[in-house]
């Protein structure tokens, strides 16, 4: 499931021209360390939504990596 | 030659054959268009009201119709004609009217009622005419199909039956029958992509809709050299209301009077339209959801923006996906593109796009998304792109909506 994760942010992270993670740490924060903006979060839950069938900002705002796995291991 | 539809041919004399022919089928069901045509033409000139509906509804969709009479012959003592002009001649004069559905990109279809010359407004009758070779590539029940069909019918032209047709075999029955003459939607003409060879028969390509899409354009140009290709803005509601000037539309003066714009958006006034509960008036006018831009006010010339539902909100910013669907398409490799919004809890809605590649290409989301980096706003760019065999359409041949 993280590497699934990991792919995605990836992807996202290709389109803007920058360089690919080679892991994710809990702790890291979608906005700060990963450099994503709302637009690209927008796009990380619709593909999120696609590859497991959840919307991980459904009830809220999610920061961090942990809570994003949080929501998946539900 | 009348109609050319499959294997089957026929003539003009067939066809005043079968129009003289006393019975009379109340409610046809077919799939035959030359029993289709005949039967409808016999209706109008004999004065009979018509409802035209989509062969592929099902009974249980429809209302108050008793089973046991469809496709029951009537005796009905009918007009006689010695010629086919007589016959032209007194459609002109019908005074039946017509019950036509609404197609809807989207929600349920609505129901208009349309007078003979309402539906026959734009037709031009003349000698030059004679000659042409048309193209049937509409839904014969619905308000383009039937454009084509009077205009082609009241000149006495062929008709060359390619609706629903493969690629392959459109070109064949172009080549065949010598078409001079196609009108269709844009989303036709994207099937006859990517250009192969010339077909020099041809002498006008008319595309329905009020987007124009340069890119198509100029690939149908090199298609077909020798044709003339402009754009005709037609509705279900009104008929054929004007014709493309260049990248513009312009309002023939007889009819100048009767638009309105207000906040951008086209407004017509009910005595071009047809009669349908559905409508509701503004005082005297109807809201087309048609936004445009004058250029030339005082010769009513004026370019299409969008279609005011259409707008996609995406965290606040409005995407127009006709104007992203362009951009996309203009792309070496695309055939044809879909674009709309997806619900999503952060943006409200994320911009996402279903492509068609043509045939052979090989092109990654990543590759069209960076393509599309340099050409629109990153607000418009498609955040998903799904790549698909192919699209669902509507009865009259557009892209659906979803």
């Amino acid at each position: 499931m993280k590497e699934k994760v990991l792919a995605i942010i990836n992807k996202i992270r290709a389109t803007k021209e920058l360089p690919a993670v080679s892991s994710l740490n809990v702790n890291d924060n979608l906005r700060n360390d990963l450099d994503l903006t709302s637009f690209d979060l927008a796009e990380l839950t619709v593909r999120i939504e696609d590859e497991f069938d959840i919307d991980i900002f459904e009830d809220g705002l999610v920061n961090t990596i942990g809570e994003v796995l949080a929501k998946l291991e539900k | 030659m009348f109609l050319y539809n499959g294997e089957q041919s026929y003539s003009y004399a067939d066809l005043l054959k079968a129009v003289c022919m006393d019975d009379y089928v109340p409610l046809l069901k077919t799939h035959d268009l030359f029993k289709y045509f005949s039967n409808l033409i016999k209706a109008l000139v004999n004065n009979k009201p018509l409802v035209l509906l989509d062969s592929d509804l099902s009974l249980s969709e429809l209302g108050g119709i008793n089973e046991e009479k469809i496709n029951v012959i009537e005796k009905l003592r009918t007009q006689k004609f010695s010629s086919m002009d007589e016959v032209v001649k007194a459609l002109q004069q019908s005074a039946s009217e017509i019950t036509i559905f609404t197609s809807g990109t989207t929600g349920q279809p609505k129901k208009v009622i349309h007078s003979v010359q309402g539906l026959t407004r734009s037709v031009r009758c003349a000698e030059r005419y004679q000659w042409q070779v048309w193209a049937y590539a509409y839904n014969p029940t619905h308000m383009a199909g039937l454009q084509v069909f009077f205009q082609a019918f009241e000149n006495q032209n062929t008709l060359v039956n390619v609706f629903g047709l493969a690629r392959n075999e459109v070109y064949s029955l172009i080549e065949k029958y010598s078409v001079t003459h196609i009108s269709a939607t844009p989303t036709f003409y994207r099937l006859l992509l990517p250009f192969e060879k010339e077909y020099s028969s041809v002498q006008r390509i008319t595309f329905g809709g009020e987007k124009s899409d340069r890119h198509l354009f100029d690939v149908i140009h090199d298609i077909f050299p020798l044709a003339k290709i402009n754009n005709i803005y037609a509705s279900t509601e009104a008929g054929s209301l004007f014709a493309a000037k260049g990248d513009c539309f312009q309002i023939p003066a007889s009819i100048r009077d009767k638009f309105m714009v207000v906040d951008d958006e086209l407004l017509i006034h009910r005595s071009l339209l047809g009669r349908s509960e559905s409508f509701s008036f503004d005082g005297d006018y109807y809201h087309s959801n048609d936004l445009i831009e004058w250029v030339d006010r005082q010769e009513g010339i004026f370019r299409f923006k969008s279609r005011k539902n259409e707008l996609i909100n995406v965290g606040g910013y409005k995407v127009n996906p006709g104007e992203v669907e362009v951009v996309i398409n203009a792309i070496d490799g695309i055939r044809q593109s879909l674009v709309y919004g997806k619900f999503n809890s952060v943006l409200g809605n994320v911009l996402c796009a279903d492509i068609q590649l043509e045939e052979g290409v090989l092109l990654k989301e990543l590759d069209i998304r960076c393509q599309l980096k340099n050409k629109l706003q990153d607000f418009k760019i498609p955040r998903r792109i799904k790549f698909v065999e192919s699209f669902a359409l509507t009865r009259t041949g557009k892209l659906k909506r979803l």
